[in-house]
């Protein structure tokens, strides 16, 4: 092995950084991009079916989803951005306490939306068992879901974190990245929503 | 047909590379042309490496000699856009062979449905008049040089219909219509075999297409359309009886008499056949009789159930049916 | 608080470097495995991890070679009674589940997981803990799938799995759903990997590693990893779809209520094509590497090199009707894969003539990889050409699903990946075990898995000719494809005793054999520069690259980067394409949380296969391992000093 030569010293560099400048941040967007093309694959198989096999849709004898609901939750989804930024924005200037009691809405907010998520499958009026068309609506909507929960729980976790006592700078940082996948979260459900619960009337 | 008719038959008729029918002929000059390109290709690349890896050299390790790097660069330029022109020249050919293939359906063309089972292939020779429908199986009697359109559906998984003498292959997808159209340039006979893997006997799934010539094929297909022989003999008045006693009846129709299942093939003119067990054995005494006692001893996993007869009740049925003509 | 934007630079050489010895010994404390249990049990090592990878793999690959053994055995003899149907439709599906992803995905992403931080300059993968975790989910599925093979429920609808044949209908029993919920371990420890090498690659790169300097085989490992991650959930959720059709009644599938059986080969497909090029385009990293090696200069025509993989990778993803061209989809729509099927060949083939020109222009040494990369060239070229021809919609609609196509596959997965593979385990070996492997029994097992390999699937182009299918059992002696077939197991035995050869030549080197060195062969690239094998903490300090041949190019001293602590795990963080120092990451410690995780998935998709409340149980069970995993713990007051103390 050659002896070293020594051309910078990185004594200085952070140790906690935001955005793309953080490993975790790819992590997360690795993950944003594997369940966004699982999502897509799922809206995909939704129009394929409906465009080779179908001439009406839903297919007869079942009834168009009812929208109150999920507007409500598609809305409530939009909004909950407004607090998750707040927290994000709070996150970067490394203010704890703003963190805290933005988590804590967040996750108050995301509770709801579990809970509305139950009434969303009761309001696509079909079984997932009954026609293709009951078979793909709920795969679309429970495969968001699986990542409601996921962020959920993740969302709860962090906000506990922020209030033990081994909290670090540091985790700031993962609030961030939490927040990025929220977004995520929050806004591809937009579309689906439009897919499955708006289309029907009008397409 | 003897044991040693069907290996000459197969023999002669299972290749892509013994093309019997336009389209197969269209393939298979497509192929002469690909595979020329190909092996020369491949001889001047190896050729280059060999010689690239071989030749000799100076002592010195290699300078980067700007010289010599252009003139790689070059000679890598000249190669690839050779490349390009060959690729696009194999894909004006293959889209050209392609539409030639799709064109073809015209109001003369005979059309026959064709079903496909887990493991055999149903056969329908449809006409307006619902009297004049002929069924038989795993046998297609084509009028030789006439086109002819295949109507392919699927009865359970997806089967691949292929003689590869005659005709490329098409799908058997249930939910979907497919359809291929073939013609055989002289009478003959072509064997094909299920080309899908679509469960436990896909490996003994064949069939024959028969090209006749235009009167002896009219002459086959007003038999296919007649119902059943009543049986003449005492022997094989005894067979029917068997027969329609027995479990075949669940399974098996025979024009003509109660047997109307269309779980299993067609008996009606089950001795104008030349296979039996979907082209697997020719359709000799000795081989039926062990297929109705033990179908699974030859396919197994078969639907066909093992059927243990009195040797006298079997007799009289092998009669029976060896007078279906 | 912003981050410091440029390191400080230094005058003099810092004390550290006066006692190179001290800081060795701290960074072994730091970054130590030692031997035991659970310490193995619990490693974040990227090279620990990636070893059992390829040993793993391995194993899977004699598993399927028995396999294929025992079918050619059957095959050998029309009417054989070595398998009926039944036993060999498991076994064919089997061999080609457990080459496809039990093998060849694995084995390509753990030569990255080990060779990538290396040849970057990087201590570790960006996440360890995820990394162990990705290869315990991995091993769990195997072991799964095999353990029912062996209770006669092993999957018997193809690697393919068309519905519906593999739906409720048709697979009654379990079979099915152990292939499709098997799949899902694979799926997942892939994407571990992916990710892995994604977010290393763009991170972790030594300073001075802009993206115009990265070696080849980097640049492989990053399109690859790119495919994986766009390619995966087309399967997994194809899989997931079938598995529920079969498990509570969905009608994906099912034509009778709307679903489409092309559904699934769409899906399927979708991710099928661009798997066989997520096996081959790693190969292509290893053949640069050890073309630069073996001729003793850089691949010729970088940027051209690098834009043929980073289109290889984008045109794989067009082509994917090309494996259904006989189930009457419009001819139009069919014309247009051709087209692309056939401009891939474009990109493999300036790769081909940037390796030759390198060749030409270099001074070639005939070790036993350089003479995997000839074979490489010639079989894959074969399999190439058969691939154009297969292009053609009318050509490939004889020739489908026959044995033509088999013989196709296997030349370019054999010739195109296996190869390489090999080569690149002889290329390697020194640097992994600190010892070299035999040239002479390489060279007996390169010709005889040369000679064999051709000799079990040339014949094949031909049987496909003559009419044979695939996925048969047996065939009628009538056919007249009894000789072609014995010649092909006369050629799978020859295959089977050169890889004898190979482990014989391997287990010897271990015991031991001639010891490597740093650097045995001169090699191009930062891997070369540490030890053999590497310690656990890869490097004393992160080297700094200042041209694409490091090894070459950067004079007697190695320039390297200071100022990172060697008393806990810590690494440098660079810029995405330039790579200049951005920031320091602290590594997690050993762990026993990726393993339990691993468990708690397998609980969850193992139930899922027997009864849906399995996501009930499962779900709740992984959530809690990951939050065993995630919970930061073990922090000490002096870890918030050493925050501060560097704020």
């Amino acid at each position: 092995m050659r002896a070293p030569r020594a051309v910078a010293d990185v004594r200085a560099l952070p140790r906690t950084v935001f955005g793309h400048r953080a490993l975790m941040w790819w992590g997360t967007m690795g993950f944003i991009v594997i369940e966004g093309t699982t999502l897509f694959i799922c809206a995909m198989a939704y129009f394929y079916l409906r465009r080779n096999n179908f001439t009406t849709w839903p297919p007869e004898h079942i009834y168009r989803p009812a929208l109150v609901i999920p507007t409500i939750q598609a809305l409530l989804m939009l909004v909950s951005i407004i607090p998750m930024r707040w927290v994000d924005r709070h996150s970067s200037r490394m203010d704890i306490r703003g963190v805290r009691s933005g988590l804590l809405i967040c996750s108050g907010l995301i509770l709801i939306m579990c809970v509305l998520r139950i009434f969303e499958f009761q309001a696509l009026k079909v079984r997932w068992d009954t026609s293709a068309y009951g078979s793909v609506a709920w795969a679309v909507v429970f495969t968001h879901t699986t990542l409601l929960v996921l962020e959920a729980a993740e969302t709860l976790a962090i906000t506990a974190l922020m209030f033990s006592p081994t909290v670090e700078e540091r985790d700031l940082s993962g609030v961030s990245d939490n927040a990025l996948y929220w977004y995520f979260l929050t806004g591809v459900w937009i579309p689906l929503y439009i897919a499955v619960y708006l289309s029907p009337y009008f397409m | 047909m003897t044991a040693s008719g069907m290996l000459s038959l197969i023999q002669q008729s299972h290749s892509v590379l013994n093309p019997s029918s336009p389209q197969a002929r269209l393939i298979d000059r497509l192929w002469d042309a690909m595979y020329l390109v190909s092996v020369i290709v491949f001889l001047l690349v190896v050729a280059a490496l060999l010689w690239g890896t071989f030749r000799r050299r100076g002592p010195e390790a290699p300078e980067t000699d700007p010289g010599r790097e252009r003139s790689l660069t070059t000679a890598v330029s000249i190669a690839t856009a050779l490349t390009v022109l060959i690729l696009f020249g194999f894909l004006i050919y293959d889209v050209a062979v392609g539409r030639q293939l799709t064109r073809g359906f015209g109001k003369e063309a005979l059309q026959i449905r064709v079903i496909g089972h887990q493991w055999w292939w149903e056969v329908q020779y449809r006409d307006s008049i619902p009297k004049n429908w002929a069924t038989t199986a795993n046998e297609i009697h084509i009028p030789a040089g006439r086109p002819v359109a295949l109507e392919l559906l699927s009865n359970d998984v997806i089967h691949s219909f292929w003689p590869p003498t005659i005709s490329q292959k098409r799908d058997l997808i249930p939910g979907k219509d497919n359809s291929l159209w073939l013609q055989a340039d002289t009478p003959g006979v072509y064997r094909g075999q299920c080309a899908e893997y679509c469960g436990n006997q896909h490996a003994k799934m064949g069939f024959l297409v028969i090209a006749d010539r235009p009167d002896s094929f009219a002459s086959w297909l007003a038999r296919q359309r007649d119902t059943a022989l009543t049986p003449t003999t005492a022997l094989t008045r005894r067979g029917q009886e068997v027969f329609l006693a027995s479990t075949c009846v669940m399974c098996h129709a025979i024009s003509g008499t109660p047997a109307g299942s269309r779980i299993g093939p067609d008996l009606t003119h089950l001795a104008s056949r030349q296979t039996i067990a979907a082209g697997t054995l020719p359709n000799t005494r000795g081989n039926l009789a062990g297929w109705i006692v033990n179908p699974q001893s030859i396919k197994p996993g078969t639907r066909m159930p093992p059927n243990q007869l009195d040797p006298n009740d079997l007799q009289a049925l092998l009669a029976y049916l060896e007078s279906l003509k | 608080m912003s981050a410091a934007a440029a390191p400080a630079p230094v005058p003099q050489p810092p004390p550290a470097f006066e006692d190179r010895e001290r800081v060795r010994r701290e960074l072994e404390q730091t970054w130590d495995q030692p031997p035991g249990l659970v310490p193995w049990l619990t490693s974040v090592d990227h090279k620990s991890i990636a070893k059992r990878y390829i040993v793993t793999a391995f194993v899977f690959f004699v598993l399927a070679g028995l396999e294929a053994a025992t079918m050619r055995a059957q095959l050998a003899r029309p009417e054989n009674n070595v398998l009926g149907p039944d036993a060999y439709n498991q076994f064919f599906t089997m061999h080609g589940v457990t080459m496809m992803f039990l093998f060849a995905v694995p084995i390509m992403e753990a030569m990255g997981l080990y060779f990538v931080p290396l040849m970057i300059g990087a201590r570790n993968v960006a996440f360890p803990r995820l990394n162990a975790y990705g290869y315990w989910v991995y091993l769990c599925g195997g072991i799964f799938l095999y353990l029912m093979f062996f209770l006669n429920t092993g999957p018997d609808v193809g690697w393919f799995g068309y519905v519906p044949l593999s739906g409720p209908e048709f697979s009654p029993g379990k079979r099915a759903d152990v292939y499709a919920q098997a799949i899902t371990f694979t799926e997942i420890a892939a994407l571990v990997g992916s990710v892995e090498l994604i977010v290393t690659i763009f991170k972790n790169r030594a300073p001075g590693m802009t993206l115009n300097r990265m070696p080849l085989f980097v640049w492989a490992m990053l399109v690859q990893a790119f495919m994986v991650l766009f390619a995966m959930p087309w399967v997994a959720t194809a899989t997931q779809f079938l598995a529920m059709d079969r498990l509570i009644a969905t009608h994906f599938f099912n034509p009778a209520e709307g679903g489409d059986a092309l559904l699934w080969q769409h899906l399927f497909w979708f991710f099928g094509h661009p798997e066989v090029y997520i096996i081959f385009v790693p190969a292509l990293g290893f053949v640069s590497s050890i073309v630069a090696t073996f001729t003793r200069r850089p691949v010729f025509g970088y940027p051209v090199m690098v834009l043929s993989m980073i289109a290889t990778g984008f045109l794989g993803f067009g082509l994917w009707v090309h494996h259904m061209f006989t189930t009457g989809l419009p001819q139009l729509g069919q014309s247009f894969f051709t087209g692309a099927s056939m401009m891939i060949a474009i990109p493999s083939g300036i790769q081909i003539f940037c390796w030759i020109a390198t060749i030409w222009a270099g001074r070639p040494r005939f070790t036993v990889p350089f003479l995997f990369v000839l074979g490489f060239v010639v079989l894959f070229i074969i399999g190439g050409f058969t691939g154009v021809m297969i292009a053609s919609v009318p050509f490939d609609q004889q020739v489908h699903d026959s044995y033509f196509i088999v013989a196709h596959f296997h030349y370019v997965l054999i010739g195109g990946a296996v190869f390489p593979l090999f080569g690149a385990f002889y290329y390697w070996f020194p640097k992994v075990t600190g010892r070299m492997l035999s040239e002479r029994l390489g060279r007996w097992n390169f010709w005889l898995f040369f000679i064999g390999m051709n000799l079990t699937f040339f014949p094949m182009h031909q049987l496909g000719f003559e009419g044979m299918p695939r996925r048969v059992y047996t065939y009628l002696p009538e056919t007249g494809w009894g000789d072609l077939n014995l010649l092909a197991t006369l050629g799978a035995v020859t295959i089977a005793t050169s890889m004898l050869l190979f482990v014989i030549n391997v287990v010897k080197s271990l015991r031991p054999g001639l010891p490597a060195g740093d650097d045995p062969w001169g090699g191009e690239t930062l891997e070369w520069a540490t030890t053999s094998p590497p310690r656990h903490y890869n490097f004393e300090y992160p080297p700094v690259v200042e041209s694409r041949s490091p090894m070459w190019e950067s004079g007697p001293e190695m320039p390297v980067v200071t100022g990172l602590r060697t008393d806990v795990r810590d690494t440098l963080v660079t810029t995405l394409l330039d790579a200049e120092p951005d920031s320091k990451h602290r590594h997690p410690n050993p762990s026993i949380w990726p393993l339990l995780a691993a468990v708690a998935t397998t609980v969850l998709f193992v139930t899922l296969i027997f009864t849906p409340w399995g996501a009930v149980i499962g779900t709740p069970l992984l959530l809690l391992t990951l939050l065993g995993w995630g919970w930061p713990r073990g922090r000490e007051k002096w870890e918030q000093q050493l925050v501060e103390s560097e704020a």
